[in-house]
C-alpha cells in the first residue's frame, strides 16, 4: 500500500524521466542510474531468517517466494521488499489452495534473499516496490544466476516513470543484454488457466476502497512487460502501474472492488501455472 | 596313438567301433571247450603234483602264467574275427560338396590358396583320395555357395561365391541323392557359414536319414597376423541429432597389446576416431565410438582399422553399415496430474531438440487441463486419451504424479498395451501421486514397471528422503545416463550432481530389469532406485521414482551453462523413442546384397490402433540410384498376421530406397522407408580362418569324421565302413594281431624269468 499524497510532486518530476515511461523499446538501451529519490532515505539491507531452517519435510512443490532485496529506505518502518508482507502472501496462498486445488503449495510467506544460494531451490519469485530497489553486486549476481538457470521473477506494485527508470536501470545491470518488451494479450500467460482479455489497473487499497482514481504518480496506463532469455523464454514478468498485491491482500475486504481482486487472482494463478510449465 | 593302435591290433580303432567281434573257429565250441578243459586239467595237475624245491607260491605263479599262455593260444585257435559291413564297390553313391566361395581364395602361409589344394585334390595331383573313393563309390560332385549346383568338372569351380550356406548345401545334396543308395557326403570347405541360419535343422534331417557327413577342413585355423572389424552394433534408424555410442568388435591375431586406430567415415569424411588396445591374440575387444547422426538421410558409414604391417588379409579391416538418419518430429505425451516444476524444466531441457515434440497435458484443477505444444485445438481436448487410436498416435508417454484412480480401467489397460503391443516408450516419474502412493498396486501399470512397488525399508509413516545419485556399472555408459565418453568420467559427473528427493520408496528391481542410477543415502539399508529400465512386450519402460530432476538444472552448485539436465532428458526421451515402430514398418531381409541377388522386402502393417491388418494393399516403390522407380507388390504371408512380403532384385550396384505404402479400402494406413545397398560383398573375408569346431560338429552329429588335408587319405576306407547304402558283410581275422603274439611272448618270457630268478631252471 502506498500513500497517494505525493502525486503532484511526482507529476512534476515526470518531465525529467519522461523518456523512459513510454512503450517498452524493442532494442536494448542502457539506462542511466536515476539520481535517487527525493523522499528516499539511506540504503538498507534486508534482514531475514534463512528459509532452509523453516522448510517442512517433505517440502511442498511450490513456494510463493518473496524476493528480499536491498533498497532505499522510505521512512515508514517497513522495508520496500516487505510491503504488504506477510498478509498479502498468506491470503494469496489461501486463495490459491482453492483455485488451484491440485497444487502442492507451502501455505505461509516465504521470503528469500537474492544473494542466498538457496534461492535456486524456489523457481518462482515475487518482488514488489522495485522502484526503490538498489541491488548489491552479490544480489545482482544471485538474481542473474537464478534467472539464467530457469527461475521466474514476477514484479509488481511500482508506478510511474521514475520508479520505472530505477527498475529498468537495476535490471539492465542484472541482465545487461536483455530488452524489456510488452507482452501482448495473446501471450500464453494470459490464457494458461483463466482467459484474460484485458489488462486492468489494480489500485492500492486506499484508492480502491475510496473509488478514486486507480493510478499513482504518472502511471496512468497499466502494462505487462517481460524480459526473455536468449531462447525467447520469459524470465521476468513485469506488472507496472498496477498493484496486484493489494488486491490479493484486501480480497476479503467488502469495500475493495471485487473486479480488481478477481483480475489480480486470475493473473496470479495464470502466472503460477505459466511459470511451472514454461 | 592311432598308428600304434593300428600296429598292435592290425586295424584302426574306427573298424573296431563300426564292426562286431566274433569267433569263427571251424570246430564246434563245445568240442573246443572240452579240449581246453582237458589240456588245462593236465597242465594244472602237473604243477600240483610236482614236488622238489618249489614252494607253494612258486607253483601258483607258474601255473597261472601257463594257464594264461594256454588261454591266449586257445583264443587264437578259436579264430577271432571282426565282422564289418562294408559297401559294395560301385553300388553306392557319395556326394562330394565343394565350397565355391571367395573365402577359398585366401592364401595360406606358403602362398597357395585353399582353392589350389581343392583343385589339386580333385584332379588327383595333391592326393589320391578321390581316385580311391571313386574305386569304391559312384561320386557325384556339387559346388556350393549361396546356391548348390552339380559340378561336372573341377575346372568349373570359380571360387567367387558371395556367401556360404552350408546347411542349405547339405540339404540340397542329400535331397538330390535321395533316390540312390547313399553312403555319405563329403564336404570340402573352410567351414565358414555366413548364411545366418542355424545348422541344427539340416543336421537333424541328415541324422534321421542316416547320412554321415565327412568334412575336410581346408585352410589354417588361425590367420596371423590379421586384424578384423568383426561386428558393428548400431541401430538401423535414428533421429537426426542423436548422439550415437557404437560398439565395434575388433578381433586380431598377432597384434596382442598393440594400439590399433579405428576410424569412422561417412562418404569419405572423418566422423570419429578412436584408439583401441588389442587384447590377447584371438580375443575380441570392444571399441566404443561416439559420434552424432548429424545429417539426415541414408548414411553409409565405414568402420575401418587401417591395414597394419604384414596383415594376411586386408579386406576384413572394414565394415560398411547403413544408417537411416531420420529428420522428423516424434511426439511424446507428458501427462502430469498437478502443477509441477518437472513440466517446466523437462520442456526447457528438450526445447532445442527439433526432433522431439513433447505434448504436455497437465491437470491444473479438477477436470481442467493445460495443453501445451498440441498440433491443433482438438488434440487432447477431452483430457487423457480415451481410445487406443488417440493414445497410440504418440510414440512415448511420460507419466507424472497422477493417481491411478484418475484413469478408467480401460485407460490403464491401454497404457499397458501402449507399451506391450504398440511398442511405445514409457517413463514413470516419482511424485506424491505416483507408484504405490498413487494407488498403482494391482493395476495393469504395476506389471509394466521395471520395479516392485512395495517398500522393503519398512520405515513407518510417509516416506521422504534426499540423496545424491550414483550411476551403476550398467548406467555409466548407457545411452540414457551416459554423461561423458568414458565410464569413469560419467560416474564422477553423476556423483557430483546435487541431491534429489523421493517420496516413493522403490528399492527392488523386477527380474530382467536393470538399474541405471541408484541413490546414495547416508543411512544403511537398501538403496533407493533412481532410474531403472526393462523391456515390456514390444516397448521400453523406464522408472524414475524421484520427483525433482530439475534441481540438476536449478541448484546453485550447478553452473548456469551446465548441460547435464538437458543431456539427461534428451537422451532419455530419444532412447524411449528408439525403435518405436510405426503402424507400417518396412524392412529388408538383408541391408547389403549383391547386384542380381534376389531380396525379400517385408512390411508389417497395422491400423492406427496397432491391430494387424491382413487385407491391406501394400506396395513398395523401389527407387534405384538413377532415380527410376520400380513398383513391387507385397502380399500377405498368411502365416503371420499383418506381415507382407515381396521380392526384388537390384540389377546394379548402388543404394536403393524402398518406400512402402499400405492402404485399406482406399484409405492410407501408413508408409515407411527402408534402404538396401547393392554391393559386391566382402562377407566371405570375415572370419575367414578355417573353423575346425564347426566342421567337426557337423561330422560328429551325423556320424561322420573330420579330416584335414594331412589325414584325408583315411577317408575312402572310413567311408566304406559307414554301413550306409548297399553293404556286404566281411570277416577280418584277428588271430594274427601282433598284440596276441606279443602277449604270448611276454607270458612265456615271464615264466622263464621267474624260474631263473627262483633258481628253478
Amino acid at each position: 500500500m502506498r500513500a497517494t499524497g505525493t502525486l503532484s510532486a511526482v507529476a512534476a518530476l515526470t518531465l525529467l524521466w519522461g523518456s523512459s515511461a513510454g512503450p517498452a523499446p524493442a532494442t536494448v538501451r542502457v539506462p542511466e542510474r536515476p539520481h535517487g529519490h527525493f523522499f528516499a532515505g539511506p540504503v538498507e539491507r534486508p534482514t531475514l531468517t534463512p528459509p532452509g531452517a523453516r522448510a517442512p519435510e517433505p517440502p511442498p512443490e511450490f513456494y510463493f517466494t518473496r524476493a528480499a532485496y536491498t533498497s532505499w529506505r522510505r521512512g515508514w518502518g517497513t522495508q520496500n521488499w516487505a510491503i504488504d508482507y506477510p498478509k498479502a502472501d498468506r491470503i494469496f496462498l489461501s486463495f490459491i489452495a482453492r483455485l488451484l486445488p491440485n497444487i502442492d503449495a507451502y501455505d505461509e510467506e516465504h521470503p528469500v534473499l537474492l544473494d542466498d544460494p538457496d534461492l535456486r531451490r524456489f523457481p518462482f519469485l515475487y518482488a514488489v516496490e522495485v522502484g526503490y530497489m538498489d541491488l548489491t553486486p552479490e544480489e545482482r549476481e544471485g538474481l542473474r544466476g537464478y534467472l539464467e538457470a530457469g527461475g521466474f521473477l514476477v514484479v509488481d506494485d511500482f508506478w510511474g516513470s521514475r520508479e520505472w527508470a530505477n527498475f529498468e536501470y537495476q535490471m539492465s545491470r542484472v541482465l545487461p543484454d536483455r530488452p524489456i518488451v510488452d507482452l501482448p494479450l495473446d501471450h500464453p500467460v494470459f490464457s494458461s488457466f483463466y482467459e484474460i482479455d484485458e489488462i486492468l489497473q489494480v489500485p492500492n487499497v486506499g484508492q480502491g476502497r475510496a473509488g478514486g482514481p486507480t493510478y499513482e504518480q504518472d502511471g496512468y496506463v497499466p502494462v505487462v512487460r517481460g524480459i526473455h532469455d536468449e531462447n525467447g523464454r520469459l524470465m521476468v514478468l513485469i506488472n507496472w502501474n498496477t498493484d496486484l498485491g493489494d488486491a490479493w491482500e484486501w480480497a476479503d475486504d467488502p469495500f475493495y472492488p471485487l473486479r480488481y481482486s478477481t483480475y489480480a487472482y486470475q493473473l496470479g494463478v495464470n502466472m503460477i501455472v505459466y511459470a511451472m510449465s514454461h | 596313438m592311432e598308428q600304434l593302435f593300428a600296429f598292435l591290433f592290425k586295424y584302426r580303432p574306427l573298424l573296431f567301433q563300426e564292426g562286431e567281434l566274433a569267433l569263427a573257429a571251424p570246430w564246434p565250441r563245445t568240442t573246443a571247450a572240452a579240449v581246453a578243459l582237458v589240456v588245462a586239467a593236465v597242465a594244472l595237475s602237473t604243477y600240483t603234483l610236482a614236488r622238489g624245491r618249489t614252494r607253494r607260491t612258486d607253483r601258483v605263479v607258474l601255473a597261472t602264467l601257463r594257464m594264461l599262455t594256454f588261454a591266449v593260444v586257445g583264443l587264437m585257435l578259436l579264430r577271432p574275427v571282426l565282422v564289418i559291413s562294408t559297401v559294395q564297390p560301385q553300388r553306392n553313391f557319395v556326394g562330394v560338396l565343394v565350397d565355391d566361395t571367395r573365402s577359398m581364395t585366401v592364401p595360406g602361409e606358403d602362398g597357395a590358396t585353399r582353392a589350389d589344394w581343392v583343385r589339386a585334390a580333385l584332379t588327383g595331383e595333391a592326393s589320391d583320395v578321390f581316385e580311391r573313393l571313386g574305386e569304391r563309390f559312384a561320386l557325384r560332385f556339387y559346388r556350393f555357395s549361396d546356391a548348390t549346383t552339380r559340378l561336372a568338372d573341377p575346372a568349373d569351380l570359380t571360387f567367387a561365391g558371395r556367401r556360404t550356406e552350408l546347411g542349405e548345401a547339405l540339404t540340397r545334396a542329400s535331397e538330390d541323392l535321395a533316390g540312390v543308395p547313399l553312403s555319405g557326403l563329403v564336404v570340402l570347405s573352410d567351414g565358414a557359414d555366413n548364411s545366418g541360419r542355424p545348422l541344427a535343422e539340416p543336421l537333424r534331417t541328415l541324422q534321421a536319414a542316416g547320412v554321415p557327413v565327412y568334412t575336410v577342413g581346408v585352410g589354417e585355423a588361425v590367420l596371423s597376423p590379421d586384424v578384423q572389424v568383426t561386428r558393428v552394433e548400431m541401430p538401423r534408424t535414428v533421429l537426426e541429432g542423436t548422439s550415437l555410442l557404437v560398439d565395434v568388435v575388433i578381433s586380431q591375431h598377432g597384434f596382442a597389446g598393440r594400439t590399433l586406430p579405428l576410424v569412422v567415415e561417412d562418404a569419405g569424411q572423418l566422423v570419429a576416431r578412436e584408439e583401441v588396445t588389442a587384447g590377447e591374440d584371438g580375443e575380441p575387444v570392444v571399441a566404443r565410438v561416439r559420434f552424432e547422426a548429424a545429417e539426415a538421410g541414408p548414411r553409409l558409414l565405414e568402420f575401418r582399422v587401417p591395414v597394419q604391417d604384414g596383415e594376411r588379409l586386408t579386406r576384413n579391416n572394414m565394415r560398411e553399415v547403413l544408417l537411416d538418419v531420420r529428420d522428423r518430429r516424434e511426439k511424446i505425451l507428458y501427462f502430469e496430474g498437478e502443477p509441477r516444476w518437472e513440466v517446466k524444466f523437462l520442456r526447457r531441457a528438450v526445447a532445442d531438440d527439433e526432433n522431439l515434440q513433447v505434448v504436455v497435458l497437465q491437470r491444473t484443477a479438477a477436470n481442467k487441463f493445460l495443453r501445451l505444444d498440441v498440433d491443433d485445438a482438438d488434440e487432447l481436448a477431452a483430457g487423457f486419451p480415451r481410445t487406443r487410436e488417440e493414445l497410440f498416435a504418440y510414440r512415448a508417454l511420460v507419466l507424472g504424479s497422477v493417481e491411478a484412480s484418475f484413469f478408467t480401467n480401460d485407460q490403464l489397460d491401454m497404457i499397458a498395451d501402449f507399451v506391450s503391443e504398440r511398442g511405445g516408450g514409457l517413463i514413470v516419474l516419482g511424485g506424491r501421486h505416483a507408484y504405490a502412493q498413487g494407488g498403482y498396486a494391482g493395476t495393469p501399470l504395476e506389471d509394466v514397471l521395471p520395479v516392485f512397488l512395495d517398500d522393503e525399508s519398512g520405515a513407518p509413516g510417509p516416506y521422504f528422503e534426499r540423496f545424491r545419485v550414483e550411476a551403476t556399472r550398467a548406467g555409466r555408459l548407457h545411452p540414457v545416463t551416459r554423461l561423458a565418453d568414458d565410464a569413469e568420467a560419467s560416474a564422477e559427473r553423476w556423483a557430483s550432481l546435487p541431491e534429489v528427493s523421493a517420496v516413493n520408496p522403490i528399492t527392488r528391481l523386477k527380474p530382467g530389469a536393470v538399474a541405471l542410477l541408484v541413490g546414495r543415502p547416508e543411512r544403511a539399508g537398501p538403496r533407493p532406485i533412481v532410474l531403472a529400465q526393462h523391456r515390456y512386450g514390444r516397448g521400453r519402460v523406464l522408472a524414475l521414482p524421484i520427483q525433482d530432476t530439475w534441481t540438476w538444472q536449478m541448484h546453485a552448485d550447478v553452473p548456469v551453462d551446465d548441460l547435464t539436465h538437458e543431456t539427461f532428458w534428451r537422451q532419455t526421451l530419444r532412447w524411449l523413442l528408439d525403435g518405436v515402430p510405426d503402424a507400417v514398418t518396412a524392412s529388408v531381409e538383408r541391408e547389403r546384397v549383391e547386384p542380381g541377388e534376389s531380396l525379400t522386402l517385408r512390411a508389417a502393417v497395422a491400423d492406427s490402433a496397432y491391430e494387424e491388418v491382413n487385407d491391406a494393399r501394400v506396395t513398395a516403390a523401389v527407387v534405384d540410384p538413377a532415380g527410376d522407380t520400380t513398383l513391387v507388390r507385397l502380399d500377405w504371408t498368411v502365416d503371420e498376421d499383418g506381415v507382407y512380403e515381396g521380392r526384388f532384385t537390384p540389377p546394379e550396384v548402388g543404394l536403393f530406397e524402398i518406400d512402402v505404402t499400405a492402404t485399406r479400402e482406399g484409405r492410407p494406413l501408413g508408409s515407411d522407408r527402408s534402404y538396401v545397398h547393392a554391393v559386391v560383398s566382402d562377407e566371405e573375408y570375415f572370419d575367414a580362418a578355417m573353423r575346425p569346431a564347426s566342421l567337426r560338429r557337423i561330422a560328429e552329429e551325423t556320424g561322420g569324421r573330420f579330416y584335414t588335408p594331412a589325414d584325408v587319405h583315411q577317408l575312402p576306407e572310413d567311408l566304406a565302413l559307414t554301413g550306409a547304402g548297399v553293404t556286404l558283410t566281411e570277416e577280418r581275422d584277428l588271430w594274427d594281431m601282433p598284440v596276441l603274439l606279443l602277449l604270448l611272448l611276454a607270458l612265456i618270457g615271464a615264466e622263464w624269468a621267474y624260474r631263473r630268478a627262483r633258481g628253478l631252471v
